[in-house]
């Protein structure tokens, strides 16, 4: 058994509201489950409970998948719990502007968006000035995001994944870190290409970082982007965010 | 990404975006024409890493949803996994 990296003794007044809270940017950040801030402590509590009893019978089946349906069915309880109400959420439109396709896909120039926060090796879009931004401070300076504009990052399409990063401090990136095809589909949409499901992968893929100014970016930015993509020839867009 | 998908939309391009369950409800509130949500945690709007057969059924289902012509969420009717595929 490895010994914890962490030592240090735990706080001896901590409250179950402070113990929630740490997982969110807080002393025990964790993007996997920052969602713990928005439980009540009764349900903060069920959730350990919940899993506490899951990882007993693991233990005996090792049947990690139990522990993952826990987490995600608290996760979403959560964000569907402080989001839910149409009233509060600010950004709720009344209508659904739509376009329809103007030819069949498979004659269509497609291209990818994702707010994921990749970029490319060499062309670091180094938010605030940084270079070389790590994960973590990225998630430190998360409240900076919120109130800055996005930057854009063209993302050639046969860009090799070795030379792909992605940063972002509003979401837990290990899982597109290990497989960039979790957010960024670039050798899923170009073998869709070649059976000709598409008519064409357009050649630049664009990201963003999603944690950004939302005022910005409804108001001023993307319908610049949009403009760019009516540039780039594109019938039709598969957007990721995460 | 329910500003970008909307801005695109009403810049004559259809859109189609992928949502996790947990923001579902979102891409309905926000108005973006096409949704398809899938039983993914966050961070992981597509399938497990190296879930590459998920990946891409999830990617297909989506692209699908672009011939229609009305506003449409639509769940993918799979649930995540973490096991049972060959990476």
């Amino acid at each position: 058994m490895t010994e914890p990296a962490n030592d240090q003794a735990p706080e001896a007044d901590e409250t179950i509201k402070q113990l929630r809270e740490s997982f969110f940017y807080g002393s025990r950040s964790n993007l996997n489950f920052k969602f713990a801030k928005d439980l009540s402590d009764a349900e903060f509590a069920q959730f350990i409970g919940d899993l506490l009893n899951g990882l007993g019978t693991t233990i005996d089946d090792g049947d990690a998948d139990r522990l993952v349906e826990v987490a995600h069915r608290w996760q979403v309880k959560a964000y569907r719990g402080h989001l839910a109400d149409p009233a509060g959420f600010p950004h709720r439109h009344d209508d659904t502007p739509i376009t329809a396709l103007a030819k069949p896909l498979s004659e269509s120039t497609v291209a990818l968006v994702t707010s994921s926060g990749h970029f490319v090796e060499g062309d670091d879009p180094e938010p605030f000035g940084v270079p070389n931004m790590t994960q973590q401070q990225a998630e430190e300076r998360i409240v900076d995001f919120l109130a800055s504009a996005p930057q854009l990052s063209a993302i050639p399409v046969d860009t090799r994944a070795e030379n792909l990063r992605v940063r972002h401090g509003g979401y837990p990136v290990a899982a597109v870190a290990t497989d960039h095809q979790v957010a960024l589909p670039l050798g899923h949409l170009r073998s869709l290409e070649s059976r000709g499901v598409i008519g064409e992968l357009s050649p630049i893929a664009y990201s963003f970082v999603g944690a950004t100014s939302q005022v910005r970016l409804t108001k001023h930015i993307a319908p610049k982007w949009a403009e760019q993509l009516v540039a780039d020839g594109v019938d039709a867009v598969l957007a990721v965010p995460v | 990404m329910g500003h970008v998908q909307r801005a695109i939309e009403m810049a004559g391009i259809a859109t189609v975006g992928v949502y996790v369950r947990s923001f579902g409800h979102i891409a309905g509130l926000m108005g973006v024409a096409r949704a398809l949500i899938t039983d993914h945690p966050m961070g992981r709007p597509l399938g497990a890493p190296r879930d590459t057969e998920r990946q891409y059924e999830v990617v297909g289902a989506a692209l699908d949803l672009l011939s229609c012509d009305a506003p449409t969420v639509t769940q993918f009717p799979l649930s995540y996994r973490t096991t049972g595929f060959n990476p």
